[in-house]
């Protein structure tokens, strides 16, 4: 049994939004808590399968929100505010401490990088009984979670609450290590590590490649925002050119505005149309006054006594699309452009350092440690990579996803088994038939969901005060999910879908034993009279024994006898002739 | 047009969602048949679905989970097993044994549910409105009915059925099975036997009667009546009421 096969049903097809989860979070399932007003259990269960509910529920890009099926009516369920709200209400009641989990296995894991990737993997890997480090070059744990998302969309806190629990658990992270420092491939094999999982990340910025780059005042996003994290002062002066169209862009323009720059400009080489950041942060930048300069270029960064004082541009027309599908920019002649600035921010990609790889796993085309996309395995049998350091930079849910696997396949390679054997089974979704029946009209997305930004004060608080804080409204939203999958297998047990329980009527109840002998969970025994006895912490409520009691001795609690009959004639409109 | 009252078991874990759910207190639910859902198939009861019958529907199906999805594990062979024994019993009642219905379906799939229930209630608008329903039900059939619903509670066949897998499938503490065509004629013996009890039962409960008039009544010979009127008497289901000319009366006591 693997981590990820334990929570796979055995039913066929998954509702969109989890089968578009990279992390196979069970979406429906902690809705369906929610619509009970359960959010601690509903943080349980997305604890089932990756550890950041807060995290996420901040910084996701949501693929379950755009795969929701609510939105060919209206809107989608606001799944990613419904797990952020569960997740803080669980944090302000005060999470309970796990105990640390049994270590029944002897061979240790050596995971490099503290990201989303090497905690979620150590995450699983402690799950299944295993000892394992975690080794971090930065002073704090957390990768890109912790020193490269500002603080005003994720606060640090809401970071260390969650490696804490990782921590709880009985991981062991060790900071201040760095690969191919501190630690090698050979000197973690030396200390007894049996495996090896490299998720680094990709902690560089991409160059622009054009004069003047090297000019005092240009500083690259990643470098940017990781200084900013560690509480560095840096001085953006009034005018700011930020060179790119990702998340790091907005965040990069963000932060500066919170610097004290006056005057803040985006260029993007495409259109808004192309932009690749998360539409909510394009617009709230837009609201705090963010500039966005499109379909320009800069061709060469202009200096002053060796600092910067303008970005030269060329005008771009849109081509044919390319390999990403998005249209190829295409300069014009003769369109060059100049923008003032103090300072130069280009985030226009991350690269993984690479220098102290083993040449032997990477990739120099691909720019990136080569790996089996399945299994994550890599040249070398016992070390494997995920995250960004395989895929470029990419998302915390897909890290968290890469982290999961690489927890199955290290599994697997330390019990001799096959890495690959049933985890290419291709998931099914759910269709979901417009005009079937009657939809229960319930009301649009309730309003108050969507980001209701502090905008009014530019700050490096959290700015996303969203919810108003109310439960009730989380709930209403939650009860906007159509539940799509059959089960969404929340396992909230009581009160959620009818949970039954059988009842024997211990006077008619002759001891015969079949019910035993039918009931699926081995929920009856029999006391010292000979008399059944139902164990209502098995029984599942799915009435065979009831149907199959030759004395009639045993009843449901809901679906009685009786009850099904009622409803039969209040279905026909007559008693029986 | 003839428009059928078709009640529809449905399973929790095949009854597709947004068709509004038929629970309790009020049943709308799809049109083309009333929806009554129960956690599983495996909870319907032959008692169930023949009083159904006996309230006036036209046509009963049953949905299910395919094999091997069971929501319970073995919910649905339960039913398919217990879905033997009403078939043949339904078919002695005299009622179209194609009324009745078991068939499967995931919640996930809409357009099979649909085309199931589109489906089933074609096949009963052929068959015309059930002998049961409207104000002068056949009083003929009805009295079958209720005596198959009678013998669908007794001890001994629900005995049998609950354990078909363990007596077919799963050997005994000697290693011995029973093979399957030997169960199965072994269950339509009981089957016709206890309709049969059920059915003198409920007459000799209206007023006592003899095994002549009983013979009459059933199109049966008296031969066989008699020989289950000792086993009744045997068992405590009916007594001996009192004695016209040389006809002994029997008369019925009250069980279970």
């Amino acid at each position: 049994m693997t981590a990820i096969s334990q929570t796979k049903t055995q039913k066929r097809r998954l509702p969109p939004c989890r089968a578009a989860c990279p992390a196979d979070v069970n979406v429906q399932g902690y809705v369906a808590l929610i619509q009970q007003g359960k959010f601690k259990e509903s943080v349980e269960l997305i604890r089932r399968t990756m550890p950041f509910p807060a995290i996420c529920g901040r910084v996701c890009f949501s693929p379950c929100q755009d795969a929701c099926t609510r939105k060919e009516i209206d809107k989608p369920v606001g799944v990613r505010y419904l797990k952020r709200l569960a997740a803080d209400i669980e944090r302000e009641q005060g999470r309970i401490k796990p105990d640390p989990i049994l270590q029944t296995h002897k061979e240790k894991v050596a995971i490099i990088g503290a990201g989303p990737a090497g905690l979620s993997a150590a995450y699983e890997l402690v799950k299944l009984g295993y000892p394992v480090t975690v080794f971090e070059r930065m002073p704090e744990a957390g990768g890109m979670m912790r020193y490269g998302i500002p603080s005003y969309r994720l606060q640090k806190f809401v970071v260390a609450n969650e490696i804490a629990y990782i921590k709880d658990l009985g991981v062991e992270i060790k900071t201040g290590a760095e690969f191919g420092k501190e630690i090698q491939l050979d000197s973690l094999r030396s200390e007894g590590y049996k495996a090896i999982f490299i998720a680094i990340g990709a902690q560089l910025s991409q160059k622009l490649g054009v004069p003047g780059e090297d000019l005092g005042g240009v500083f690259h996003a990643v470098e940017f925002l990781r200084d900013i994290s560690l509480g560095k002062i840096i001085d953006v002066g009034e005018k700011v050119a930020v060179i790119g169209g990702g998340n790091s862009a907005i965040d990069a323009a963000r932060t500066s505005l919170r610097l004290g720059a006056k005057n803040v400009r985006i260029l993007y080489r495409r259109s808004l149309k192309e932009m690749p950041a998360l539409p909510h942060e394009i617009e709230a930048a837009e609201e705090e006054g963010v500039k966005f300069q499109f379909l320009a270029t800069p061709k060469q960064i202009i200096g002053k006594e060796g600092r910067v004082c303008a970005v030269e541009c060329l005008r771009m027309e849109l081509g044919e699309p390319d390999a990403s599908g998005r249209r190829r920019p295409v300069p014009i002649k003769g369109s060059e452009q100049i923008f003032e600035a103090d300072t130069v921010i280009p985030a226009i990609g991350q690269l993984p350092q690479t220098s102290f790889l083993p040449s032997v796993l990477f990739d120099e085309h691909a720019r990136a440690i080569s790996v089996d996309p399945l299994t994550l395995e890599t040249n070398i049998p016992d070390v494997f990579a995920g995250g960004d350091i395989t895929t470029g930079p990419a998302s915390v849910i897909e890290a968290v996803g890469a982290g999961r696997r690489a927890a199955v396949s290290i599994d697997r390679y330390l019990n001799g088994e096959d890495l690959k054997a049933r985890r290419d089974e291709e998931v099914e979704e759910t269709t979901w038939v417009k005009d079937w029946g009657v939809i229960t009209k319930k009301p649009e997305r309730y309003e108050s969901l969507h980001i209701d930004l502090g905008r009014q004060k530019v700050s490096f608080e959290e700015a996303d005060e969203h919810l108003a804080k109310s439960k009730e409204t989380a709930v209403l939203e939650a009860r906007r999910c159509l539940g799509c999958g059959p089960c969404s297998e929340c396992l909230g047990n009581e009160g959620l879908c009818d949970a039954d329980k059988a009842v024997v009527d211990e006077a008619l109840c002759t001891g015969c034993n079949l019910c035993a002998v039918v009931c699926p969970y081995g929920a009856v025994k029999k006391n010292e009279a000979e008399i059944a006895q139902i164990d209502e912490s098995l029984c599942k409520g799915c009435g065979i024994c009831s149907a199959s009691c030759p004395e009639r001795a045993i009843t449901m609690r809901q679906f009685s006898e009786a009850q099904i009959l009622a409803n039969v004639t209040t279905a026909l409109g007559r008693e029986a002739g | 047009m003839f428009k059928p009252e078709i009640i529809g078991f449905v399973c929790n874990w095949s009854l597709p969602k947004g068709v509004d759910v038929a629970s309790p207190p009020g049943i709308k639910g799809y049109p083309k048949m009333h929806v009554v859902r129960v956690m599983c198939a495996g909870r319907i009861d032959p008692v169930i679905v023949l009083d159904t019958f006996a309230r006036g529907a036209d046509g009963v199906i049953v949905i299910s989970c395919p094999s091997p999805d069971c929501h319970y594990i073995e919910g649905n062979l339960q039913a398919e097993n217990r879905f033997k024994m009403l078939k043949k019993l339904l078919s002695l009642t005299g009622l179209e044994p194609d009324r009745l219905r078991l068939d499967w379906a995931y919640a996930t799939e809409i357009e099979p549910f649909a085309t199931i229930v589109d489906d089933f209630r074609n096949q009963v608008i052929k068959l015309g409105q059930s002998p049961l329903s409207g104000e002068k039900p056949d009083k003929k059939i009805l009295l079958n009915v209720l005596a198959a619903k009678n013998a669908a509670a007794d001890f001994r066949l629900r005995t049998l059925t609950g354990r078909e897998e363990e007596l077919v499938q799963v050997a005994n503490v000697y290693g011995e099975t029973i093979p399957q065509e030997q169960f199965d004629d072994l269950l339509y013996e009981i089957v016709e036997e206890e309709f049969f009890q059920r059915k003198i039962h409920i007459l000799t409960k209206q007023k006592p009667l003899s095994v002549k008039e009983l013979a009459a009544i059933m199109d049966a010979k008296p031969t066989t009546v008699l020989r289950h009127i000792v086993d009744m008497r045997r068992k405590g289901m009916i007594i001996l009421d009192h004695i016209e000319k040389t006809a002994p009366l029997y008369k019925a006591l009250e069980v279970q």
